[in-house]
């Protein structure tokens, strides 16, 4: 039950698009930008200048995507959360710079470098969903500090936190993280009064997500999910990119190297999965300099076996799901299809047969993942009081035990939240802290899995080894983020617990950060003002020179040389001084400066003692 | 069944309502922490016994979980948010365990005093032998390829394991006045349970039989 008048907004927070909603008693709407109703799509792509300074965001930046290559940020959502390590071979394949950013020399984490700048993954998400705050802020003409943002179902923990700690730089408290396939159903199945089963698959351009789901009595209860996060319509783009690039390899004997080419082929990659959506075949034609051109057909079903791999991919997951969820294919109802490259007509058709349904596609499946997130605002603030989502963990959550096992302690596809108790002791006399791994996967060795950090029990009494028995906690909320508590059995007092995420950011960092978002915004803002005390003062300095001019008769030829001097002199100096104080400060001072001459001027014109010049000057005095 | 009473605020300390659940009140929404008396039953306010109405054990806990989840607490204090999430994350345990009967046989084992997996490892003389010649002839099957043979298997064991959670059913609501004896006599057949989900894993991950599920 939200605080009242607290307007809480639900994103959708894109590899390739992102969008804001909110739902009042009428239904979930999506919040438009500027350029009319349909402009609800903000492109998660952001354009810097070589210095690394942001300029622009969402369309217009994607436009530039071919022309600067290493400035144009996209995809971003791939690398939240992860270390280097895990994404080094997708950052190969993209045109910006990623690098390994170490400060502790534990961690890993993944850093985009653009000019002189380094930026985490959370920081270039906070400037999207900043964009996404301002839009809804202009909508409800009042400030925005809540909300509800999606995630792929099958975002592990460090994930999860890392798209929170990008929610909070951008001055957002993200009050739940939603399961994109679950926010679907709830943007769904708002209007069913029946009780049904229903299966969402949600095929985006990096993730891919299945889950089932039972909606009973207003309660949506997750049954089973099952995906992957590494598995999309990117994966489309980049098979026609990689037998283009082979084949022109092949013709010309030429590698590809240039970012803008690689982007070029992109962008042509995209436009013929959409044209082969609707036609049997495609043609493209790229000029690969030299006056060589490279040209080729794809037909509908070269495409078709091209993408197979990857669709069989996901119905493999749709299968497991229904097997986890205990149902036959006639046991769903219902088939929903979320994401944009659910559009390719393979994907649909793939789907209605694993299935045996018709795929229901009355939503825009780019819109509807928003528009759940909207929903699920509402329930929050207490709008929409008769829907409750009852979601599951997606991974088994463990701890690594002695011989680098993974020792299970919460299975995946339970309901959250959830809870699972340990008992650890020492294996040292005297040890007085102990070292967990914590671990989330469906492997059987530590290694195969993905550490979410070292937690460290400190602050235990000095004992004779396997005497203490501290009682540790996971817990793994609604939001499918795990907090970690632990108690001595004895005392009973809380022993403390140290994190060092693995591929994540500190408390601290995330602060940092938010004031650092800040205090950008603040010098973006201080830039503007720059550029509005310059034009100032150009119109100024115009007015004086036209004076000068206009009535040169009233002054001595000292003056008008003094003056024009002095013009020109505050004219470079307004160019070379970045501080706007300053130029103000030296504008008024020469305003004052030149008053005696403008009344001079204006007894002049007022005497009637010059010809008038009428049109030019509508500032001059008028002649009467 | 058993007779210990549960320790219920019996009414709301804030709004003094009776309390239909001892973790909630229907009135205020008023949460409370788990009373260290309260099993699983009383958690979902479900009758103790093996032989529950599924249907009603699901509306039960959907009833509940409506008024405890954090999402409720949105905009309330922290503490009470927390303690929902903690609450929360007990009745999915208690729901999570009650649906299942194997799970639930084996709680209420616990919570008659019987002796745990760990305490008593022992399965039935017989099956041992059994599940050796059994393994064999899987093997067997595998490496020949034949379908046929695993799917029969598969049938078998199934069965088999039908067979035993029905005596577990018979003997399930008798545990609270059962001896020392029979109750580890439940734990025995419950780790027959075990051994029978471990053959079927292992067949169903056998590349050959997986796709012969339903
Ligand atoms: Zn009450």
């Amino acid at each position: 039950m939200g605080e009242k008048n607290d307007i809480i907004i639900g994103i959708d927070l894109g590899t390739t698009n992102s969008l804001v909603a909110f739902a009042d008693e009428a239904g979930p709407h999506l919040i438009a930008g500027e350029n009319g109703p349909d402009d609800v799509i903000v492109p998660s792509v952001l354009g810097f200048d070589e210095a690394g300074v942001l300029k622009t965001i969402g369309v217009e930046a994607r436009e530039h995507a071919v022309e600067q290559p290493t400035t144009t940020i996209h995809s971003v959502k791939r690398l939240m959360g992860r270390g280097f390590a895990d994404v080094a071979q997708e950052a190969a394949a993209l045109p910006y710079r990623v690098e390994r950013r170490d400060e502790s020399g534990e961690r890993d984490i993944a850093s985009i470098i653009v000019g002189e700048r380094s930026f985490t993954p959370p920081e270039l998400s906070a400037l999207i969903l900043r964009d996404l705050k301002q839009r809804a802020e202009t909508h409800f003409g009042r400030s925005i500090t809540k909300t509800v943002i999606t995630v792929p179902a099958q975002f592990d923990d460090a994930q999860r936190q890392a798209t929170r700690d990008a929610g909070q730089i951008a001055g957002l408290e993200v009050v739940r993280i939603v399961n994109e396939p679950t926010a679907a159903a709830l943007a769904y199945g708002l209007d069913r009064k029946e009780d049904a089963t229903i299966a969402v698959y949600d095929l985006g351009g990096g993730t891919f997500d299945i889950s089932i789901l039972r909606l009973e009595d207003g309660v949506f209860e997750v049954l089973a999910t099952n995906g992957d996060t590494h598995l999309g319509g990117d994966d489309f783009d980049n098979a026609l990119i990689s037998l283009f690039a082979s084949e022109i390899r092949d013709q010309f004997g030429i590698e590809i190297t240039s970012p803008t080419i690689k982007q070029q082929l992109r962008t042509l990659s995209e436009n013929i999965k959409k044209r082969l959506s609707d036609d049997d075949e495609a043609q493209i034609q790229i000029a690969i300099g030299n006056d060589k051109v490279y040209e080729k057909t794809i037909t509908r079903d070269d495409f078709e076996k091209m993408i197979d791999p990857f669709v069989a991919r996901t119905l493999d997951a749709c299968s497991r799901a229904m097997k986890t969820a205990g149902l036959t294919q006639s046991e769903i109802n219902q088939v929903v299809l979320v994401g944009g490259s659910t559009r390719v007509p393979y994907v649909r058709r793939r789907v209605g047969e694993v299935f045996d349904t018709k795929p229901y596609t009355a939503l825009n499946p780019e819109h509807v993942v928003a528009m759940g997130a909207g929903v699920q605002a509402a329930i929050l603030s207490g709008i929409e009081r008769d829907v409750l989502l009852l979601d599951v963990t997606p991974l088994s959550l463990g701890i690594e035990t002695l011989g680098g096992a993974m020792g299970k302690l919460i299975p995946a596809n339970v309901k959250i939240p959830c809870q699972a108790s340990e008992t650890f002791t020492t294996f040292k006399d005297g040890q007085t802290n102990i070292k967990i791994n914590v671990l989330q996967g469906e492997r059987e060795l530590a290694d195969d899995c993905r550490s979410l950090g070292v937690f460290e029990l400190g602050g235990i009494p000095p004992m004779p080894a396997g005497l203490p028995k501290i009682d540790v906690t996971f817990l793994i909320d609604q939001n499918g983020i795990l907090s970690v508590s632990a108690k001595e059995q004895r005392s009973g007092k809380a022993a403390s617990i140290q994190i060092i995420p693995s591929h994540g950011l500190t408390r601290d960092e995330v602060k940092r950060m938010e004031q650092e978002a800040i205090t950008h915004a603040r010098e973006d803002m201080a830039a503007h003002h720059l550029i509005d005390v310059r034009t100032t003062l150009e119109f100024d300095l115009n007015k004086v020179e036209g004076m000068l001019d206009r009535y040169e008769t009233q002054f001595t030829v000292n003056e008008t040389t003094d003056f024009s001097k002095r013009i020109s002199e505050l004219r470079s100096f307004a160019r070379s001084c970045d501080d706007a104080t300053t130029i103000n400060e030296r504008r008024e001072a020469f305003n004052q400066s030149t008053l005696p001459l403008a009344e001079r001027a204006m007894t002049a014109a007022l005497s009637g003692s010059i010809a008038s010049t009428d049109g030019d000057d509508d500032r001059a005095p008028e002649k009467h | 069944m058993s007779e210990r009473a549960i320790s219920l605020p019996v009414k709301c300390l804030s709004c003094h309502e009776e309390l239909s659940t001892p973790i909630v009140c229907d009135g205020c929404h008023t949460l409370y922490p788990v009373p260290q008396s309260a099993d699983f039953f009383d958690l979902l306010s479900i009758g103790r016994t093996f032989h529950l109405d599924e249907g009603l054990l699901a509306r039960a806990y959907r009833s509940i979980a409506r008024q405890i989840h954090p999402d409720r607490f949105g905009g309330d204090s922290i503490e009470a948010g927390n303690l929902s999430t903690r609450l929360s994350a007990q009745v999915n345990q208690a729901f999570a365990t009650l649906r299942d009967p194997v799970k639930r046989a084996a709680y209420i084992l616990e919570i008659a005093g019987g002796p745990s997996a760990a305490e008593v490892r022992e399965v039935p003389g017989a099956l041992l032998g059994e599940v050796m010649m059994l393994r064999e002839e899987i093997e067997q099957a595998q490496a020949k390829g034949d379908d046929a043979a695993i799917a029969r298997h598969r049938g078998a064991i199934a069965k088999r394991r039908d067979e035993t959670l029905e005596e577990i059913a018979g003997r399930a609501d008798g545990l609270w006045e059962a001896s020392d004896e029979d109750k580890k006599g439940f734990r025995v057949l419950l780790n027959s349970i075990k051994y029978f989900d471990n053959l079927l894993t292992e067949l169903a991950v056998n590349p050959l039989a997986a796709n012969q599920d339903h």
